[in-house]
């Protein structure tokens, strides 16, 4: 058949207002992706940076060992920016021999990679950014040091060996964060004065740092050619490892979009079946009788292939502008919020968009089409004649073959794929059960029901196929809907736990006993949320079992560990009770009044080094030995920003080693002058202030939860589709019935009335429907996706069914408003 | 009754003598819930070139599949069928709408036009649909013939029954047929209307020279056909002249 037969053809069916519907879910599901795909895209991207902020760089390498050169060199061959740290505890001298423990931080030309450094020249003032480093033979300091030390801009100290002048203060670096381990006020200096000063020795806490920026593929290439997975020596990390707070939401935050996304070519697909369908239907007749007229079986086929692909493309050219579109508006409406500068989109959601619109049109759209070509003609002649209805296999097999196929694509992920179509699934066949049940509930009541009552239930189960189908399909967008809804609610709960407002946001270590007293009612003046007291002491592991501890290591750490090794020197702590965010996986804690020596172990700790309940520790601790028993495991909150310990012992245990303190308060940012007292009233304790930290983590989170909203938001559009497309399909049957009730005597607002009812009890019902589901969905989803928390919700077994039959009341009246308006004549004459 | 001799049956596509519409024991069978279902039985039936012929009988007797039979909309369950030259019953469904499309016209009872297409696009189809030139030219000069040369852009919806029936009775005779099918074209339409409706497709007839097949109720109709065919329980009862 002519192409241009075929355009006059889609012209003609546009035109009556057949394909509209079909064009519009076919361009809702290519806009959905496209618009979602290119804002996560972009998003992602800027989120990425700015989280870069965090290392310093987008990756880096690190170790106790210096880092080779050719690992140096190697990324440069990439085109990759390298630069490099290294940090080390050391005492600081002044040259009147006042001294102090500091985190020394040597850093090369190019430091920092992503973000920036802030100083001032005078402590406790505001910083300002700059892109300068120290020069060589020059430090800069934390605003602590100055007091603590008594010295000022311009003092030389001594590092070592090394006499180096004090030129700024430091007030922030990018990569402060992070590492508990990294105590002690800052001095920064250049990588150049180390060898001078002649710190650095065997034996040394050192950790190096290689910093790497560049292109994502040149990066991840560099992995690769590295195999740094083998070498314990070395370690890769990017943000997600080194920042389990920001890495976490991230990932879940990128689940979420994804899902969203997903969920709504889902919908969309539901949309461009059910307007594929009703096209088809509606076609019928329309195909008996160019058979009459001579059109063969493939010429038909020929044509309606055509009409879709023309459909097809023009639907996809519309997505794509419109998901640009919408975009762009999303974009402008969140400048404000959005600081990040975005880049530019990569060509991927354009492509997704178009792929979806492909898949759509052939998985959702084609079956019914298909069909077509072997309708009879005889039914031109014998409604009942010929039409076999479409081969379920193909239509379903084709949906079924065809969402998985972009969701995987899609998601980039099997698991959350899988999960979702299996919740999905399993809670469609539940809901057939539900839906039956309630048809038939439904008819008992309206059997003692008024007229307008009686007749709706009455046409509810008179289509009862039909029915259970929409039930279904309302179900299912709603519950799709819903299931966004709760875990969107539980993303943000859970994010606003893990840095909840008003957490302590500074430490205090080394407090010496004798002073806890005086320095808690100094903090108490000022602030009144305080973290726990913990007594700190250093010590390391020598033996397991009276096995050297070495040779344990080498024969029980387990492959996968990326914690810290055996032997390495760790804070120690002891308390009587277990610290409240910390839950008990495994064994006892200890009762009061148990003088034994115990210890409790972090689960992945104890997992990493092959170590369980009732093994026997043996640590060093200043020299001295000391032997405990591995009495109970338990699980740290990582992604709260508390003081946290692998290892604590009993009380009485550590008593006879001296300890110093820590503790933690918050402090209002207007209230930094008070570090000033307290550390000139107790100038060897180390503050370390984590306010920026927790600052900067919690502006990534708000934007993360704005994206999420936004693509709810545009899922929720997809889902009204899926409403008006189903109600559409269903309006043909509708219309006769209808038509022929007002024959019969039936007034409009009669009706009215039964419409009006029983899209209300549809929705009623395709509520109660999608609340199962969406419980069981993300209960699923929650536990295995998220990995939050199992709840329930009662309040959504109230609100779902009500907001059904709202909805669809809402979205069945406008959408049958001519139906029911217009005269039964135009009614029976539009039957043709 | 003759009956054709199998040498001139096979010869599928060549034109016959006189006859362009042949059945041999032609017989229906469809399955029901209760069994098999004979709607047809024993059907040998022969019409000429040019012939007139009304096929009548009561309701329920199997006219209208019978004429969905000899027209090549559906298929015997036993039996032989030759339209034009061609045997239908050798051929699958693609040639045997190729031979719809060539030879034959249809005019139904309810009409059957499309929905979305204006009057002007329903008669354009059959040209449309063979890929002929010059298709809107002809049809508006049918759809003037049947009175309709102001409403060549309203939709069906728009149109009366009988206004409807002349646009489908233009489309039938836009493809130019040898044969033109009508199954109880008046049967929806008042007797008024129905009987401008006859005038208009026998006019048609002469002047396009075309065999007409119809089935009606209508005695009027029928007796204006040269030969009138009637039907009871799936079987042919008589043949008679009119
Ligand atoms: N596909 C079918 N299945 C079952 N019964 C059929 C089918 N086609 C026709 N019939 C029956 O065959 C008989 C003849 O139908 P039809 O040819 O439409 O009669 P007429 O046109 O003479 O009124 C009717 O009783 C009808 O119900
Ligand atoms: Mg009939």
């Amino acid at each position: 058949m002519k192409a241009n037969f075929i355009l006059r053809l889609a012209w003609r069916d546009w035109r009556g207002g057949e394909l509209g519907l079909l064009i519009i879910a076919l361009m809702v599901a290519v806009g959905t992706v496209t618009s979602i795909s290119l804002f996560v895209d972009r998003l992602h991207q800027a989120l990425l940076k700015e989280s870069a902020n965090f290392l310093a760089a987008d990756r880096y390498i690190g170790s106790s060992e210096a880092i080779p050169d050719s690992f140096r060199e190697a990324a440069r061959a990439r085109g990759l920016d390298v630069a490099d740290t290294l940090s080390f505890p050391s005492m600081v001298f002044t040259l009147d021999d006042r001294n102090t423990l500091v985190s020394v931080k040597a850093v090369s030309t190019g430091y920092p990679l992503r973000g920036w450094l802030e100083i001032a020249d005078e402590p406790f003032s505001r910083g300002t950014p700059t892109s300068e480093l120290p020069a060589v033979g020059e430090v800069w300091l934390d605003a602590r040091l100055f007091p603590a030390l008594g010295v000022a801009v311009g003092d030389e100290v001594e590092v070592g060996l090394a006499r180096l002048t004090i030129t700024r203060v430091l007030t922030t670096e990018p990569d402060r964060g992070g590492s508990m381990y990294d105590l002690g006020p800052r001095l920064l200096m250049r990588i150049e004065d180390v060898p001078a000063t002649q710190v650095v020795q065997p034996g040394s806490r050192l950790s190096y740092r290689l910093l790497l920026r560049g292109d994502e593929a040149d990066l991840e290439a560099l992995k690769a050619s590295l195999k740094l997975e083998d070498d314990p020596n070395y370690w890769w990390r990017s943000i997600r490892e080194s920042s389990p707070t920001i890495g976490s939401a991230l990932d879940r935050a990128e689940s979420f979009l994804l899902l969203g996304g997903l969920l709504g070519v889902l919908l969309a697909g539901v949309a461009v079946a059910l307007s594929a369908h009703r096209y088809a239907r509606r076609h019928y007749d329309h195909v008996g009788v160019l058979k009459t007229l001579g059109a063969t079986p493939n010429q038909v086929l020929g044509a309606y292939l055509g009409l879709l692909a023309t459909v097809g493309c023009v639907a996809v050219l519309l997505g794509l502008l419109v998901g640009t579109g919408v975009h762009l508006a999303i974009v402008a409406l969140l400048k404000s919020i959005i600081p990040v500068a975005l880049p530019l989109p990569s060509a991927r959601p354009f492509l997704l968009g178009t792929l979806t619109g492909l898949i759509c049109a052939l998985a959702f759209a084609l079956p019914p089409l298909l069909h077509l070509r072997s309708v009879s003609p005889m039914r031109v002649i014998r409604r009942d004649v010929g039409t076999p209805p479409p081969s379920q296999i193909l239509s379903y097999g084709a949906a079924a073959v065809g969402s998985l196929g972009l969701l995987i694509w899609y998601s980039g992920s099997l698991m959350l794929t899988i999960w979702t179509l299996v919740g999905t699934l399993g809670a469609l066949l539940l809901s057939g059960v539900l839906a039956s049940l309630l048809l038939k509930g439904g008819r008992v009541v309206g059997m003692q029901a008024g007229s307008v009552l009686r007749l709706a239930l009455a046409g509810l189960q008179r289509r009862r196929k039909e029915n259970m189908a929409q039930i279904l399909i309302f179900g299912l967008a709603i519950m799709l809907l819903l299931i966004l809804v709760l875990l969107r609610t539980a993303l943000l709960a859970e994010w606003r736990s893990e840095v909840p407002e008003h957490a302590p946001n500074h430490f205090v270590l080394n407090i010496s006993p004798g002073d806890v007293e005086e320095m808690g009612a100094m903090i108490d003046a000022v602030s009144p949320e305080q973290g726990g007291l913990f007594p700190m002491i250093r010590g390391r592991v020598t033996a397991v079992n009276g096995i050297d501890a070495g040779t344990w290591e080498k024969s029980h750490r387990s492959e996968l560990g990326d914690g810290p090794g055996l032997r390495s020197g760790r804070n120690l702590t002891w308390t009587a009770q277990m610290p409240a965010d910390n839950t008990l996986v495994a064994g006892q804690w200890w009762q009061p009044g148990d003088e034994r020596a115990m210890v409790s172990l972090e689960d992945d700790y104890a997992r990493d080094l092959g170590l369980s309940i009732g093994d026997q520790l043996t640590f060093d601790i200043g020299g001295e030995r000391l032997d405990v028993e591995v009495t109970n495991l338990r699980r740290l909150s990582w992604e709260s920003m508390r003081p946290n310990f692998f290892i604590i012992f009993s009380p009485g245990a550590l008593e006879q080693f001296p300890a110093t303190y820590m503790t933690s308060f918050y402090l209002e940012p207007d209230q930094k002058q008070f570090l000033n007292d307290l550390l000139s009233r107790f100038p060897t304790v180390t503050v370390i202030e984590v306010d920026a930290i927790i600052a900067q983590i919690q502006s990534i989170i708000a934007r993360v939860t704005q994206a999420v909203e936004l693509v709810l938001g545009l899922v929720l559009a997809s889902g009204c589709l899926v409403l008006v497309a189903s109600i559409h399909a269903s309006r043909d049957a509708r219309m006769s019935e209808h038509a022929l009730i007002r024959t019969l005597g039936g007034t409009r607002r009669l009706i009215a009335g039964s419409l009006a009812a029983e899209f209300a009890a549809l929705g009623l019902f395709a509520g109660i429907v999608a609340v199962v589901g969406a419980e069981l969905t993300v209960l699923f989803l929650q536990t295995r996706v998220f990995g939050l928390g199992a709840s329930l919700h009662p309040w959504l077994w109230l609100v779902g069914p009500a907001a059904g039959a709202l909805l669809i009341l809402v979205v069945g009246i406008l959408g049958t408003r001519q139906l029911v308006s217009a005269p039964p004549i135009t009614v029976l004459r539009g039957l043709n | 009754m003759t009956t054709l001799t199998v040498a001139v049956s096979e010869e599928v596509f060549q034109p016959m003598s006189s006859s362009v519409i042949e059945t041999r024991d032609v017989a229906k069978i469809v399955p029901t819930a209760e069994g098999e279902l004979v709607i047809l039985e024993g059907i040998d039936l022969e019409i000429n070139a040019g012939e007139t012929v009304a096929i009548v009988g009561a309701s329920g007797s199997g006219k209208t599949t019978l004429l969905g039979i000899l027209a090549g909309l559906d298929v015997p369950t036993t039996g032989r069928v030759w339209l034009c030259g061609s045997e239908l019953t050798a051929l699958d469904e693609e040639e045997r709408a190729r031979v719809r499309g060539e030879q034959i016209g249809f005019v139904f009872q309810t009409f059957q036009l499309l929905g979305s297409l204006t009057a002007l696009e329903n008669v354009m189809l059959p040209a449309e649909l063979r890929g002929e030139p010059g298709a809107e030219q002809a049809a508006r000069i049918l759809l003037e013939k049947v009175g309709l040369g102001e409403r060549l852009d309203h939709y069906p919806r728009q149109l009366s029954g009988g206004e409807q029936q002349r646009v489908a009775i233009a489309r039938a005779f836009a493809s130019r047929p040898n044969v033109l099918f009508a199954d109880e074209p008046t049967g929806n339409l008042d007797t008024r209307t129905g009987a401008r409706i006859i005038d208009l497709l026998f006019e048609l007839n002469d002047e396009f020279d075309t065999t007409l097949v119809l089935v009606t109720h209508d005695e009027r109709l029928a007796g204006r056909c040269q030969r009138i065919v009637e039907i009871s329980g799936g079987r042919l009862m008589s043949s008679a002249a009119a």
